[in-house]
């Protein structure tokens, strides 16, 4: 194990995305984690147990469990072992109580009251584990009148502050194109769960950090709730527009086979401004309209029909290298199947080919942080459902090959759909 | 050096990095939010910026009296020197201040930091922590490559899937791909501080990038479109599924992603048909047969008041949710009850700020100050050697 977190442990109880990927962060970071997962509802993001297996994966002899094969697990639950345990059996929940005592911390994403249901609240694992720091993430916290109120990523987009905000100037509120509150909140769960071992290492105290994510996704858009705090107003969607500099947008390039092609350009000063045209040769800075920043933004409707009139000719790739090279905040907006392919992503080692038993090889974006004396290795596949189980119960708990088979025979562990 | 941190915090509790001491010498929102977040757990963050102060300081948007909104979200919490990078006596000043430092957060490029003399080997430091938040990170062919929130939307994904497919693509609202990319430098460092409680004198540089940040946050999609091999695309506008459509007050999303959360649902908006016709359960179904019931839920939903319509729905365990803009969710007893406003504790009069992203209970973020005027601290923070700096 390698990594600023090794020799740290988390046993988690995450599903879906939020909670997965915070744990998966911290298992890339050096943290041994164990997953567990009840076969009885296993993790959403794992599909139907029944589910068709994608196309460019099906074809692969190895590609024998439709869970096991599912892209959205597969894509935030990287270096973690996961074992399955029933935890509504007086077996299975024995298991996690003797798996307890050997983490550092837990993490779940259940609904508030599940966990006093189970019987291990914070109050009742620290009982078990004195100094054990437990992170709930949850739609709107453990605390308050909306407390019990489900609530998915694309449902606290909009309670939260941000759909209002996302959206072109002349259109309604939007959701994000995936369910990006997730992703806020995994981030800030990661970021809570580092910084409370921390304090933990030099007190001896262990916590609670109780992870809305709607107050997460607020927090993130903040700046918007202070302009309201700070002049009484709500502040209108934008699309592409930066409040106070011009161009600042998406614009159409030259399209050679029909597929749409856009490059995003933006000038933050006068020097970037002056190179733009000079690339342009458009001799805009000539017209008063936009011979200065705040007289672009006045004229922006004006300014990026010029701009995208122009962007219309011009191949999208070589246009964002030229004018990255003359210093314009430029860059060409890439599809899924381009990032993948990414040359600097690759070279940094964030996008990665990544070898999982059943689904085979495809990259996957693994972490986005670098380290200069403490560099992760590689990360390991997500795991399949189960994998983990003689691995895991036998290194921490010195569970027998037969004591492990017992466990699966009765249900209590295994993999797949329960019998 | 740096001078005790002076607070007039309200709470007894402990702070998680409290002894902390950060010097800033970064100009963007990502490395500025990296040191919020870092101050807002209890370090001391010291802010070097130009005597014209920081970028964002000249940022809209602006309240009616010329205030920057982004200056005091993204350098609350912090004390403030002035201190002119491209000036040698003011550099050594700086370098002195780090000198006596836990973490520095830079945003400059590498061969920025060349010219400066401030790589992270000049400092000769060995428990030194340094923090480099940049748009495409310090290695590699973009290291050099200016770029902000909206090239990041670009460059990781995010771009080519928010917004309608018959319009642009969009980038996310505000500057959520830079606070993104804060959290995760954030969470970097005290990871590096960590290490370094364990292990004395093993300081380290982390590099995060903004973009990868945000491609990290785009790994679902990613995936999904290698397995299917096809790039997901942006949705249709009349997508009720996918994201929030108009009701009688404003907007509200109703993503019904499971066939009970339909049924539930129909019935409550009176399309007992829909309800129960069992073809619907599917999600496939839901999506391929949109035309067919498009336009009766449309006409449904604009009858009821989005908060009307949250709580009968939250009754009934179906996930929903109201679009609110900041007004409402100020008024919702829900964030009031959890105590998520605050105020700095320096400007109990002034503006009301957000809450944190989470809660913990032995040690939680303070916001002990207003963003500071450019240069307030100078005498406090620099002391005698603010003369012979070039401090103004």
């Amino acid at each position: 194990m390698s990594g600023p977190l090794a020799g740290t442990r988390g046993i988690v109880l995450t599903q879906a995305w939020a909670g997965s990927w915070c744990t998966s962060l911290l298992g890339q970071l050096g943290a041994d984690v164990v997953q567990i997962e009840v076969r009885k509802r296993p993790d959403s993001w794992r599909g139907d147990y029944a589910a068709p297996i994608p196309s460019q994966v099906r074809d692969r002899p190895t590609a024998e469990h439709p869970w096991n094969c599912n892209p959205l697990y597969n894509s935030v639950n990287l270096e973690k072992r996961c074992i399955t345990l029933d935890l509504g059996t007086v077996e299975g929940m024995a298991v996690f109580k003797r798996l307890l005592p050997l983490a550092d911390f837990c993490a779940e994403n259940f609904s508030p009251r599940v966990l006093g249901n189970f019987g291990i609240t914070y109050e009742q694992m620290r009982e078990i584990k004195a100094d054990i720091v437990l992170a709930s993430l949850s739609a709107y916290g453990h605390s308050g009148p909306w407390t019990n109120i489900p609530g998915i990523g694309g449902t606290i987009e909009p309670s939260s502050g941000m759909s209002g905000l996302l959206g072109y100037e002349d259109g309604p509120p939007l959701n994000s194109g995936q369910m990006f509150p997730d992703a806020i909140a995994a981030l800030n769960g990661c970021a809570a769960i580092i910084t409370a071992l921390r304090h933990r290492d030099l007190s001896g105290q262990g916590q609670y950090i109780d992870l809305s994510m709607m107050e997460s996704s607020l927090a993130a858009v903040g700046d918007a709730y202070l302009e309201y705090s700070m002049t009484g107003r709500q502040r209108p969607r934008l699309g592409n527009h930066h409040p106070s500099l011009a161009p600042h947008s998406i614009y159409p390039t030259r399209s050679e086979d029909g597929e749409e092609q856009w490059i995003a350009i933006a000038c933050e000063d006068d020097a970037q401004w002056a190179a733009l045209d000079e690339i342009a040769g458009q001799r805009w800075a000539q017209d008063s309209r936009f011979a200065t920043n705040a007289a672009r933004k006045q004229h922006e409707g004006d300014l990026d029909a010029a701009i995208a009139a122009w962007t219309a000719t011009q191949d999208r790739d070589d246009l964002a290298a030229r004018l990255s090279a003359a210093g314009v905040i430029a860059a060409s907006v890439l599809d899924a199947l381009e990032l993948s392919e990414d040359a600097n992503l690759r070279e940094r080692g964030v996008i990665r080919e990544i070898d999982h038993p059943e689904a085979g090889v495809f990259p996957q974006v693994t972490l986005p942080m670098h380290f200069s004396r403490t560099q992760p290795d590689a990360p390991r596949p997500a795991p399949q459902q189960g994998q983990h189980n003689h691995e895991v119960l036998a290194e921490l708990l010195g569970m027998s090959e037969a004591e492990v088979d017992a466990l699966i025979a009765s249900g209590v562990s295994g993999g797949g759909p329960p019998d | 050096m740096v001078g005790d941190r002076m607070t007039d915090d309200s709470t007894s509790s402990p702070r998680a990095l409290a002894g902390v001491r950060v010097i800033d010498i970064s100009s963007t929102p990502a490395a500025a939010w990296t040191s919020r977040l870092l101050a807002d757990a209890g370090a001391d963050v010291v802010l070097v910026e130009p005597i014209e102060g920081h970028p964002l300081r000249r940022t809209g948007p602006f309240t009616d009296g010329g205030d920057s909104v982004p200056e005091a979200q993204f350098l609350a919490n912090k004390r403030s020197v002035t201190l002119d990078l491209d000036d040698a006596p003011a550099r050594d000043v700086v370098r002195q201040l780090i000198e006596n430092a836990d973490v520095v957060v830079s945003s400059h490029s590498p061969r920025r930091l060349a010219t400066l003399g401030f790589e992270y080997a000049s400092f000769g430091l060995s428990d030194l922590i340094m923090t480099h938040v940049t748009p495409h990170g310090m290695t590699g062919a973009l290291a050099e490559v200016p770029g902000n929130d909206l090239t990041v939307a670009a460059r990781s994904g995010w771009a080519s899937i928010n917004g309608n497919d018959d319009r642009e693509p969009l980038k996310p609202a505000a500057w959520t791909s830079s606070c993104c990319a804060g959290i995760a430098a954030y969470a970097a460092t005290v990871a590096a501080l960590r290490w370094r409680d364990q292990h004395p004198g093993e300081g380290q540089e982390v590099d995060v990038a903004e973009t990868e940040v945000m491609a990290a946050t785009f790994a679902p999609g990613m995936l999904r479109s290698l397995y299917t091999g096809k790039a997901q695309g942006r949705h249709s506008s009349d997508d009720q599924l996918a994201g929030p459509v108009p009701v009688a007050d404003g907007h509200f999303a109703l993503t019904l992603s499971r066939a009970h959360f339909w049924r539930d649902a129909m019935n409550l908006l009176g399309l007992e048909d829909l309800a129960e016709d069992e073809r619907y359960g599917a999600s496939w179904f839901r999506q391929s047969h949109r035309e067919e019931y498009s336009g009766r839920v449309a006409e449904a939903m604009a009858k009821w008041n989005k908060m009307d319509l949250f709580e009968e729905l939250a009754i009934r365990r179906v996930v929903a949710g109201p679009v609110l803009g900041m007004g409402e969710l100020r008024a919702t007893d829900h964030l009031e009850v959890r105590g998520y406003w605050r105020r700095p504790a320096d400007d109990p009069d002034g503006p009301e700020y957000p809450g944190p992203a989470y809660q913990m209970t032995e040690t939680p973020q303070t916001l002990d100050r207003r963003a500071p005027r450019a240069g307030e601290h100078n005498d406090e923070v620099l002391g005698v050697i603010a003369d012979a700096g070039g401090a103004r």
